[in-house]
C-alpha cells in the first residue's frame, strides 16, 4: 500500500528539493505538496494522507495553525515540523500541540526520510492483510472489541479509506472526501481490499451511530441498488445518476470499451496504458483547479511537440492514451471526460 | 493594447477569462470575470505548473466546472478559461492567429523597444 506524505512549505525551492530527494522512496510513499496551510487543508480533504511534514512560517495559514487544524480534524495524521527559525520555545510548543517530529533546516534528506518511514511503520504495527473481503474481518474487530485504526485500499479503484474503532465500536470513517456513515457505506461496498492495522485510535468524536452489522447491510443494499440501476440505464446516463458513487478511474480496458462504443475507427488512438510518471503533472493541474474553483480534474490533452500527443485521465495510476495529433481531439475529450 | 489583441478570444461564446503569465509565474496580462485570483499568483501555483509542464506546447484541460486551454508563447503561457460548452477548436484557432502579434509585442519590450527606430 503506497502511502501519501504531504509536504507543506511556501519556499518553492525547498519544496522541490524535498520532493526530488524523496523520490527514491517512491515504493514506500508518494509525495504530495502544498504551498501553505490552506493549500494543505484542501489536499487533506481530497486525499487520504498518512503524514504531514510542514514548515512553520507560511502566508495565509502558518504551520502551527495547520497543526491545530489537523489535531482537530485528522487526529490520526502525524505531523512533523521542519523549520529554519528554530527556538527551544517553538520546539516545545510544537511537541505540546501534538507534533510527532521536529526537524531544523537545513537537514539531510535521508534524516527526514528516516523519520517518515519510522512514523509510517506505526500505521501498520498491527499487521497488514492483502486481497480480502473487508466485511468478515471488520466483524471480527467488533467481536474482539479492538481499538485500532484500519487503513484500506480498494483493489478495484485504488481508493483509500480509513476506519476508526474504539473497543470494537466503529466511531468514524473517511473515504473519497466523505466522512462518517456515508464513508463507511463507500468502504464496505469495495469488493476486495488490502488493509493495514494500527493498534491505536486517535479519533475521539463519534460520527457513526449505527452498529457495524446495520452499516454492512445498508452498504450491501446500496451496492445492489446501484448495480441494478446501472444495468437499467443507458451507458451515458450511468455516470449522471444523482447520489450514485462513481468509479472515478478509467482503466485502459474501460477506455478501450468506451472508445469502441463511440468511435467506429481507431480515432487516431495509438496506445492506451497506465503511467505513474504523469501523476506529478496531474497534481499541478489539481492544485490550479483549487485556486480557480474549477472542480475535479477530468481529462487533459497534452501536446509536447512529439510524434504523438497524449490524453491523460486521472486515477491512482493515471491512464494515458497516446494519439495521432490529427485525431478527433474535441470528440475524444468530450467522450472521455463525460464517461 | 494587450486588450485589443485578446478581444477576439474574449468575445468567443463562453470564454470567461484570458491571462498571459510568464514562465516564472508572474501575471503579465489578465482579463477575466474574477476567475484568476491574486492568491494563485502569490502562491506560485502557475510557476510550479509551468515547470511541471516541461515546455509543453499546449494543453487542453477539462475540469468539473470549466475548461482551461494553456498555450506556450514567447512571453510565457497563455491561459484561456472557458465554460464547458465553449467552442474549443475556435479558441485554439484564435490563439494560433494571435501568437505572431504577441511575438512582436515581446520583441519590442524594454530597452530594445525604447531604441526601436520610429517609422
Amino acid at each position: 500500500m503506497i502511502r501519501k506524505v504531504l509536504v507543506v512549505d511556501d519556499d518553492m525551492e525547498m519544496l522541490n528539493m524535498v520532493q526530488e530527494g524523496l523520490k527514491r522512496y517512491d515504493e514506500t510513499f508518494s509525495v504530495l505538496t502544498a504551498v501553505d496551510g490552506l493549500d494543505a487543508v484542501d489536499q487533506l480533504k481530497e486525499n487520504t494522507v498518512s503524514i504531514v511534514v510542514t514548515d512553520l512560517k507560511m502566508p495565509r495559514m502558518d504551520g502551527f495553525s495547520l497543526l491545530a487544524y489537523i489535531m482537530e480534524h485528522y487526529p490520526e495524521v502525524p505531523v512533523i515540523i521542519m523549520t529554519g527559525y528554530s527556538t527551544p520555545e517553538m520546539e516545545r510548543s510544537a511537541w505540546e500541540k501534538g507534533a510527532v517530529g521536529y526537524i531544523s533546516k537545513p537537514f539531510m534528506i535521508n534524516a527526514l526520510a528516516e523519520r517518515i518511514v519510522t512514523t509510517l511503520r506505526r500505521e501498520a504495527d498491527g499487521g497488514t492483510l492483502h486481497s480480502i473481503s473487508s466485511g468478515m474481518f471488520l466483524q471480527l474487530v467488533e467481536m474482539e472489541e479492538k481499538t485500532c485504526t484500519i487503513r484500506l485500499v480498494s483493489k478495484g479503484s485504488g481508493e483509500l479509506g480509513i476506519l476508526f474503532f474504539r473497543q470494537g465500536e466503529l466511531l468514524d470513517a473517511r473515504a473519497d472526501g466523505l466522512r462518517g456513515e456515508e464513508a463507511a457505506y463507500e468502504i464496505f461496498s469495495w469488493e476486495q481490499v488490502s488493509l493495514s492495522i494500527q493498534n491505536s485510535c486517535q479519533q475521539k468524536e463519534k460520527r457513526i451511530h449505527r452498529d457495524l452489522q446495520a452499516i454492512l447491510l445498508e452498504a450491501m443494499r446500496r451496492k445492489d441498488e446501484r448495480r441494478s440501476r446501472k444495468e437499467a440505464l443507458p451507458a451515458k446516463e450511468k455516470g449522471e445518476q444523482k447520489g450514485a458513487v462513481k468509479d472515478k478511474t478509467l482503466s485502459p480496458e474501460r477506455v478501450k470499451q468506451i472508445l469502441s462504443t463511440h468511435f467506429a475507427e481507431g480515432a487516431g488512438v495509438e496506445d492506451i496504458y497506465e503511467d505513474e510518471a504523469w501523476e506529478g503533472l496531474i497534481q499541478e493541474f489539481r492544485r490550479v483547479a483549487t485556486f480557480i474553483k474549477a472542480g475535479e480534474f477530468k481529462a487533459g490533452y497534452v501536446d509536447q511537440e512529439a510524434a504523438s500527443d497524449f490524453i491523460i485521465l486521472p486515477g491512482e495510476r493515471p491512464t494515458v492514451i497516446s494519439v495521432n495529433p490529427k485525431c478527433p481531439r474535441d470528440r475524444l475529450m468530450e467522450t472521455l471526460s463525460e464517461a | 493594447m494587450m486588450k485589443a489583441l485578446f478581444r477576439q478570444i474574449l468575445e468567443i461564446e463562453d470564454v470567461q477569462g484570458v491571462s498571459l503569465i510568464s514562465f516564472a509565474g508572474e501575471v503579465i496580462y489578465q482579463e477575466d470575470s474574477g476567475v484568476f485570483t491574486r492568491d494563485a499568483e502569490k502562491s506560485g501555483v502557475w510557476g510550479r505548473l509551468f515547470k511541471a509542464m516541461q515546455g509543453t506546447r499546449e494543453a487542453d484541460l477539462v475540469f468539473e466546472n470549466m475548461r482551461l486551454y494553456i498555450r506556450r508563447t514567447e512571453l510565457g503561457y497563455l491561459i484561456i478559461v472557458m465554460g464547458l460548452f465553449a467552442p474549443a477548436a475556435m479558441v485554439r484557432m484564435n490563439c494560433d492567429m494571435l501568437l505572431p502579434a504577441l511575438k512582436r509585442k515581446g520583441k519590442f519590450k524594454g530597452l530594445r523597444g525604447f531604441f526601436r527606430k520610429k517609422a
